[in-house]
């Protein structure tokens, strides 16, 4: 187990090294710099004051230059200064990464907690008008796009209720009411998505159980359905469950941009295209890796726990 | 050099100069009720206002940041020698001053008592500093440029400050405005990691100080207790609320949760017309919409190809299709400024919609068959899109087959410092005064910029002569010679002045927007 963990972080090193190869050198492909944007229409290429601002930013050191310096500060656990907002990226990119977390993992629990049971359901009773029902909400919540639905439901709430979500975001700790409200119109945005797609996944887990020689001989021995069902299916399906949470949680932590730019909420896809628009690579760069890192380290949570839920699954093998 | 004694006698002849010319009037140390817009009915003090924005400022630092964003923002928090009055520069930090009479050497009175927010007096020290600080092109300001006309800054005493100029610069009044830098502590930028500092602790001298920014979510600016106007500003604090998204700032006018927002999209005030708890007003912009002409770019670099695309234009079309008939169509000078500085639509050459002289000098120049020719538009420019549909109808009728390339606004900031813009439209603002229009953009290297590379010498000279003349209507003459010249060659096509379309929650009291666009107005705006 043991040396199992280690070969894993070994290998996750390497990948965070590439990720952040591709993503120095990804960024400084777009045409533009901060410089060009700092300076705008007030002047032409050459100037001056664009040497001293090239000069401040490092950005006149050859490239390899730039990235082992940067690579050598992110070590040191520095990932840099904005070259736009002037602050810590680390900071940033926590403080960010805090909203999108809140909002994934709420998503999260929705998700699990409306999409597993309606899976499970409409697996049990495949054919029948409420498995029908079921899938019928899947599609839709499948094939609706998450800008248009969050749209939908701001515009309906504010047309029917006359309320839209305050705009200071609040964290929990300092005014958990206000942080409440802001948030749920997001997370029932993409919770009925992922809810969505966790119902039909489940289903299809269900399904596909049903079909299994253990569950034939289970059913042969005269058990009744509901011990066939939580003793043996339940189990068995418990590990493509969790892998499938893991990938929601993944997704949802890299795909909030658009819920994020609707509700304009802090989070981290948004300060990415901010970055992006605004070319502060050491945000870029940070807030990538950063997303890198997270997706490494649930990947690995995932597979520890599959440890857990069956020790017969052999870690390594 | 001989120096004015008799402050009267300069100051009419100072005033006879400024009024028509655009230059400052030298005031007394009484305050211009102009300033910040008109004075309200009420007296009504306190309160917070939220105001809602699509865009962000990048940061808060007026010397080193050139986002329009970031100047409509930081006009509230920093404050330079001048503001600019619609038709004149007037005296802000500057209290009344005297000009030699080559025009060589600008001698500033400063107000006194004026404070920083991080404590301290201004003095003539921090004056000198400041704008030796810009005008050096080894700080990277984007403003250098507007300020090399200076030669040197004196101080003369504490309240004393001279500017001598290298060559005579009518704008220097507007130019020492609040567009790029402003009078900050002396040695404000000796510490390290001082530039970044300014985004969280404002050290400027204005009515509203920073409280606390989140990028990515909010501004919060307070009222400046020891600010140097009495009685200003009315409000507590203004909290600028960033929003990513027109819809979602529309729902939120609707419910109030943001008192005040400009609409990017002037046709979306149509949604909020006849709402019992909000207002829709228009205000004259001083910006314009343009479509630019990169000689060097293919077909264009023919005079007759783009006068022939001129000619085609039919600019009320244009105006309906972008922003719903929300603006001016305007010729060569931008709307706020028509009335001082511009030309009439029949003195001018080339205005349309007239397709058949425009297919004609497209044959002239050699084009019989179809000629292909892309447009670049900026993505987030709303208006761009409708526009360059309507633009390829038109150019359609004369023979142009027009590609439409949208790119990110990085991209195109840089393919425009590179002069290499090639045909596209574009949107910029000016402070009331044509030597800040037009010289950089339209100057011939070195002393211009000339990003459509247009290299015409003819307009150049006009342009040096404009910038030096202090004859009020000499200086307005010249003016009107360069805009038929420009006319004429067509470096670029001014389409429309957008009007400012705001919206103003009804607990929002003496709201007024600057043509600017800057943020002035809520220096006397009121809430309940």
């Amino acid at each position: 187990m043991g040396a199992y963990l280690a070969k894993r972080l070994a290998a996750s090193v390497v990948t965070a090294i590439l990720s952040s190869l591709v993503v120095f050198w990804l960024v400084r492909q777009v045409p533009g710099d901060v410089v060009a944007q700092m300076l705008g229409q007030s002047g032409a290429r050459g100037s001056a004051a664009e040497a001293s601002l090239r000069r401040f930013f490092g950005l006149d050191e050859p490239l390899w230059r730039q990235y082992l310096a940067w690579v050598w500060a992110v070590l040191q656990g520095d990932l840099g200064t904005s070259w736009v907002r002037g602050r810590p990226v680390l900071d940033m990119v926590v403080a960010a990464f805090m909203v999108t977390l809140q909002l994934g993992l709420m998503t999260l629990a929705f998700a699990t907690l409306i999409g597993v049971p309606l899976g499970l359901i409409a697996g049990l009773y495949e054919g029948r008008r409420i498995d029908n029902a079921i899938q019928a909400f899947n599609l839709l919540g499948l094939s609706a796009p998450v800008f248009w639905l969050g749209l939908i439901l701001l515009m309906a709430v504010s047309q029917t209720l006359a309320w839209s979500p305050p705009l200071v975001f609040r964290s929990p700790g300092r005014d958990l009411g206000q942080n409440l409200q802001i948030l749920i119109l997001p997370l029932l945005s993409l919770g009925i998505l992922q809810a969505a797609a966790y119902s039909q996944f489940t289903r299809q887990c269900v399904v596909s159980a049903f079909s299994q020689d253990y569950v034939r001989t289970a059913v042969a021995k005269g058990l009744p359905m509901r011990v066939v069902f939580f003793k043996h299916i339940l189990r068995n399906i418990l590990i493509p469950l969790v892998t499938f949470m893991g990938l929601i949680l993944i997704q949802i932590l890299g795909g909030t941009v658009v819920i994020e730019t609707l509700f304009a909420l802090p989070g981290l896809g948004r300060l990415l295209i901010s970055a992006i628009e605004t070319r502060d690579y050491p945000v870029v760069q940070g807030a990538l890796l950063f997303v890198v890192f997270t997706a490494l380290v649930v990947n690995l949570a995932v597979d520890m726990l599959y440890h857990v839920i069956d020790p017969r699954v052999r870690v390594g093998g | 050099m001989k120096r004015q004694s008799g402050i009267s006698v300069l100051r009419r002849f100072a005033a006879g100069l400024a009024l028509a010319a655009g230059m400052a009037v030298p005031a007394t140390a009484e305050i211009s009720p102009l300033l910040y817009g008109p004075d309200p009915d009420e007296e009504r003090r306190g309160g917070s206002l939220t105001y809602g924005s699509l865009v962000e400022p990048p940061a808060l630092d007026p010397f080193h940041q050139g986002a329009d964003a970031r100047i409509r923002v930081t006009a509230l928090i920093y404050q330079g020698l001048f503001y600019e009055g619609e038709e004149a520069a007037i005296p802000l930090l500057a209290r009344d001053f005297d000009i030699s009479d080559d025009g060589l050497v600008y001698t500033f009175h400063l107000r006194e008592g004026v404070q920083f927010h991080t404590g301290g007096t201004m003095t003539a020290e921090d004056v000198k500093y400041s704008y030796d600080y810009i005008r050096d092109p080894a700080n990277g300001s984007p403003g250098a440029g507007d300020f090399n006309m200076i030669d040197e800054i004196r101080v003369i005493d504490d309240l004393t400050v001279e500017f001598v100029l290298t060559s005579p610069n009518a704008s220097l009044p507007m130019a020492l405005g609040n567009k790029y830098g402003a009078v900050v502590p002396a040695g404000t930028f000796d510490a390290e990691g001082a530039r970044a500092a300014l985004n969280d602790t404002s050290v400027g001298t204005g009515p509203f100080r920073i409280r606390e920014f989140q990028p990515n979510s909010f501004l919060e600016l307070e009222r400046f207790e020891d600010y140097w106007q009495p009685g200003l500003p009315y409000l507590d604090e203004i909290t600028y609320l960033f929003l990513p998204n027109a819809a979602a700032l529309l729902v939120a006018l609707q419910n109030n949760r943001v008192d005040v927002a400009r609409l990017s999209r002037p046709q979306d005030a149509v949604q909020l017309e006849g709402l019992p708890n909000v207002t829709v007003q228009r205000w004259p912009s001083l910006g314009q919409m343009a479509l630019d002409l990169d000689s060097d770019h293919g077909p264009l670099g023919d005079e007759r190809v783009r006068q022939a695309i001129s000619l085609a234009i039919d600019k009320d079309e244009i105006l309906q299709a972008a922003v719903g008939g929300y603006g001016t169509v305007i010729h060569t000078m931008v709307a706020g400024m028509q009335e001082a500085w511009g030309v009439a639509r029949e003195d001018l050459e080339f205005q349309g919609p007239d397709r058949e002289a425009a297919r004609a000098l497209m044959a002239e120049a050699g084009h019989t068959g179809r000629v292909p020719l892309t447009l670049t538009t900026i993505i987030g420019f709303d208006w761009m899109d409708p526009a360059a549909v309507t633009l390829r109808e038109q150019l359609g009728e004369i023979g142009i087959d027009l590609d439409i390339r949208r790119v990110d606004l990085g991209v195109w900031i840089d393919n425009f410092r590179s002069r290499n813009m090639g045909f596209t439209f574009n949107e910029w603002g000016t402070q009331p005064d044509p030597n800040l229009l037009f010289f950089r953009h339209f100057h011939q290297q070195p002393e211009g910029a000339d990003f459509r590379n247009w290299r015409n010498a003819a307009a150049s000279e006009l342009l040096m002569r404009g910038q030096q003349e202090s004859d009020p209507e000499a200086r307005q003459q010249i003016y009107r010679d360069f805009q038929k010249e420009m006319a004429r060659s067509v470096p670029t096509v001014m389409l429309f002045s957008s009007d400012h379309v705001t919206v103003v929650g009804n607990r929002v009291h003496n709201f007024t927007k600057h043509p600017t666009g800057w943020h002035f107005g809520l220096v006397k705006t009121q809430v309940e």
